[in-house]
């Protein structure tokens, strides 16, 4: 980045007052220590980038200052009085409003009637004049173009952003919070929402803005925050940081968190894909996985691979490119075609898509398997279904006094366990594994990256996809890197730094990072 | 479920309620628990019996099929208009039971393959399947058939028992076998309470929708053919209005509207109390109205009360946190 943009971003006004600090703030959930000694501060007319991994502790950061969540400690501080924020509600009067990256409109209310949706007049009849009338001027001044008569519905995402940006305007917003509002945006809408947030900085609005695409933060920030693993790791001008070194802080934790997995003698390519896309969601994905090879799959939330896997295992098929499996090519139409051709996909999503959680262990365990437990009259041989099951329970270590009991009842790390029998049952020969280890608590993380390793060595391919950077560097061979629906290399083991991945995924040159 | 909670749960409330009706049914009448009541009682209801068996694996699956009746309707109406026109009686009968099958493979494909809800396909089939048989038969009652035709629902022939409660009998046993014991009941089971884990678990979930709908068209027409063997005649209105009577011995029995949930203990016991619960109020000389509003309360009590219970258990929960 050219230090020429400085024309644009001015230092933040350190002379103003701060409008909201929040000093040593925690919240945890369960297991996870998603926010640890967290202090920020956002001063008027300031636009604070917020920059991290995906689990970092960004969003739940904004959920606490929108009060959806409640922190464990710290203090929240509006204009130098403590406040507690108990509410969406309670957020807006502090003049605290967000906008996320798919606005939240009503479709069939018109324009106005969204601006004004959270404090419409509680009379029988709207005052429908004068809401047109304030609707316009504030549209007018934010310098947007747009009839307020017409229904929300049919207008362009770019458009909804200004309607959203206009209703935090109504409710009089101190703070405005942007949460990758950019995300579905056009490089052209992109420039006039930034128009607006400038205007907005004018104003003296605080703006807390949250994306991973950095040329955007270096050009509209100010100050930038860098938080990893649940604690801010460092604050600073924008004049004083660099991509580079902000990817540093974002992914400078101590290497050796996790001992890396012993490779395994290479065996015979299993997988070759071939520009594999799929329309609108990824594009020209290419990769081969060996016998006993882990290949992770690293990127940001958001950035087509779990629609990768999902293509393979063939829930939304690809629209073009090739899969060949053992040297013949196939084409995976449906789960069961995928299932048929010793393809697994387990799902980061367990209560949802992964399990059944009103259903016994055992069952869990043979529904993708289920014919080979049933006798010739179709019926159930449960006392089958339950040996397999006890076997997985104690191959796998699944803690539960009985394999008859309702998935739902286990913990999450137990029940990922469960969810890797069931796929493990139908011997797979290529294990797709999406966030393995999401939301488990430390001692079965560990005991699923052992059971990765032992599937490996027994010659599974296993495709790993992972948001988990110590994981992904840990347990995989390769690594290959996607961000927004590209492939943006693929990285030997050796290659494969926490910078460099990471790097890839921010979408930043491999050179500038050197 | 254990035994013991099942006892606790809604089964045993049914178990509770269905003493209470029967002790009270006996001090008016000591005849009611008489042989020849109780299979009269049966007798009355058995075609809508019937039907409710297929309605609990549909409505467990999570679907729902209110076309039932119409089916029933129409089937006896294919049958009507075919046997006068001089087509011999069982290729007519096995005529009204395709009938049956095409409004369930009708149903099924939009269903299961084009993703229409339930509701509104099967509405649409309970008018559309109505109309058609209507149209076969005008305001005509049409009797006349086969002896043996009318003897299959009224002559005994085990004992007191017709062929059309032996039918029920029969098929009671295998759709509950086929619920609780076989693959397809646990596909079922499946579908109902997490559809998108089944179809990630490689579950041919449109096959066993489309085989549920077909099974629901195909015993409907059954029924509406025992019906009519009863009746001895057919009109076009024939079976109007059954779908919500099997719908709520379904619900009563503690069958879960969302799907997922619910099983044959609760069905057998929630027919039962309905079955007596009628009988005892015609015995205590209550009105028809009355007793429809009685059974209407009962349904609303049905799926209010675990609902309650679970909204109280979420206040509870949410208080604490």
């Amino acid at each position: 980045m050219a230090a020429g943009r400085l024309v644009d971003g001015r230092p933040p006004d350190a002379g103003l007052p701060p409008v909201l600090e929040m000093s040593d703030i925690a919240k945890r959930f369960g297991a996870t220590q998603a926010l640890e000694a967290v202090s920020l501060t956002l001063r008027p007319g300031e636009v604070h980038a917020l920059l991290g991994e995906n689990g970092a502790g960004k969003s739940t950061l904004i959920k606490i200052m929108t009060g959806v969540y409640q922190p464990d400690r710290g203090e929240i501080r509006l204009a130098g009085q403590p406040v507690t924020i108990g509410s969406a509600a309670e957020a807006q009067r502090h003049g605290i409003a967000a906008i996320y990256q798919e606005p939240l409109l009503f479709p069939d209310l018109n324009v106005a009637e969204n601006i004004f949706i959270s404090h419409q007049g509680r009379g029988a009849v709207n005052n429908w004049r004068k809401m047109f009338r304030d609707a316009a001027d504030i549209l007018a001044a934010l310098g947007v173009s747009l009839d307020v008569r017409s229904p929300a519905r049919g207008l362009t995402l770019a458009a909804q952003q200004s309607v959203e940006i206009a209703k935090a305007i109504s409710l009089n917003v101190r703070v405005l919070i942007m949460d990758e509002p950019t995300a579905s945006l056009s490089a052209h809408e992109v420039a006039q929402l930034f128009k607006l947030v400038r205007d907005l900085r004018q104003k003296g609005v605080a703006i807390l803005f949250v994306s991973h695409r950095m040329e955007e933060v270096f050009e509209i920030a100010d100050t930038v925050t860098v938080f990893r693993d649940g604690r801010l790791i460092s604050t600073r001008p924008r004049a004083e940081v660099t991509p580079q070194s902000a990817i540093a802080d974002m992914v400078g934790r101590e290497v050796g968190l996790l001992k890396a997995r012993p490779a395994v003698a290479k065996g015979d390519t299993i997988l070759s894909v071939r520009n594999l896309s799929r329309e609108g969601v990824f594009r020209d994905v290419s990769f081969d996985i060996n016998r006993g090879e882990v290949l992770g799959f690293a990127g940001l939330i958001g950035a087509g691979r779990t629609d990768v896997g999902l293509a393979l295992f063939g829930i939304e098929p690809a629209s073009s490119g090739s899969i060949m499996l053992n040297g013949k090519e196939i084409s995976v139409r449906s789960p069961g075609e995928a299932m048929a051709h010793g393809i697994a996909y387990v799902s980061e999503d367990r209560r949802q898509l992964g399990l059944s959680l009103p259903m016994s262990i055992a069952a869990n365990i043979s529904l993708p398997v289920l014919r080979r437990f049933l006798t010739r009259l179709g019926l159930i041989r449960t006392g089958e279904e339950r040996k397999t099951a006890e076997a997985f329970r104690k191959r796998l270590a699944i803690r539960t006094p009985d394999v008859d009991l309702a998935v739902g009842k286990l913990s999450g790390g137990n029940q990922q366990k469960v969810m890797l029998s069931k796929w493990l049952n139908t011997h797979p020969r290529l294990l797709i594994l999406d966030e393995p280890t999401r939301g488990i608590d430390v001692g079965a993380k560990a005991e699923v990256h052992a059971m990765i390793g032992e599937l490996a060595a027994e010659g599974i391919g296993i495709l790993m996809i992972s948001s988990d950077m110590p994981e992904v560097l840990a347990m995989s061979d390769r690594v290959l890197v996607m961000r927004e629906g590209r492939q943006m290399g693929i990285f030997s083991r050796e290659e494969a730094t926490q910078e460099r991945v990471m790097t890839a995924a921010m979408g930043q040159q491999e050179d500038a990072a050197a | 479920m254990n035994p013991v909670q099942r006892l606790i749960g809604w089964e045993g409330l049914l178990l509770a309620l269905l003493a209470v009706i029967v002790a009270v049914n006996i001090s008016y009448s000591p005849y009611f628990l008489g042989v020849e009541n109780i299979v009269n009682l049966f007798q009355l209801s058995i075609e809508k019996i019937i039907v409710a068996l297929v309605m609990t694996l549909v409505i467990i699956s999570g679907e729902i099929d209110l076309s039932v009746a119409s089916v029933m309707g129409l089937a006896a109406c294919v049958l009507a208009w075919l046997y006068p026109m001089g087509v011999p009686m069982p290729l007519a009968l096995l005529a009204a039971l395709a009938s049956g099958v095409l409004c369930g493979l009708f149903n099924g494909f939009w269903i299961a393959y084009v993703g229409l809800p339930s509701l509104a396909v099967t509405l649409a089939g309970l008018i559309g399947y109505r109309g058609v048989a209507r149209i076969l038969v005008e305001d005509r009652s049409i009797g006349n058939y086969p002896a043996w035709f009318n003897a299959i629902g009224q002559e005994e022939l085990v004992g007191p028992l017709t062929i059309s409660i032996l039918v029920f009998v029969v098929l009671f046993v295998i759709v509950a076998i086929v619920l609780h014991r076989s693959g397809l009941g646990r596909l079922i089971y499946v579908i109902g309470n997490s559809p998108a884990a089944a179809r990630y678990s490689g579950v041919k979930v449109r096959r066993v929708k489309m085989a549920l709908f077909v099974a629901s068209g195909f015993v409907s027409a059954l029924a509406g053919l025992l019906y009519a063997a009863r009746l001895g005649s057919v009109r076009g209105d024939m079976a109007q209005g059954f779908e919500l009577d099997i719908i709520t011995m379904v619900l009563l029995g503690g069958v879960s509207i969302f799907g997922g949930s619910g099983n044959f203990l609760g069905v057998g016991l929630s027919i039962l109390v309905i079955l007596s619960l009628r009988n005892g109020m015609g015995l205590a000389n209550i009105t028809g109205n009355t007793q429809t509003s009685v059974i209407g309360a009962l349904l609303i009590l049905s799926v209010l009360l675990p609902n309650m219970a679970q909204l109280i258990r979420n206040k509870w929960k949410g208080s604490e946190t």
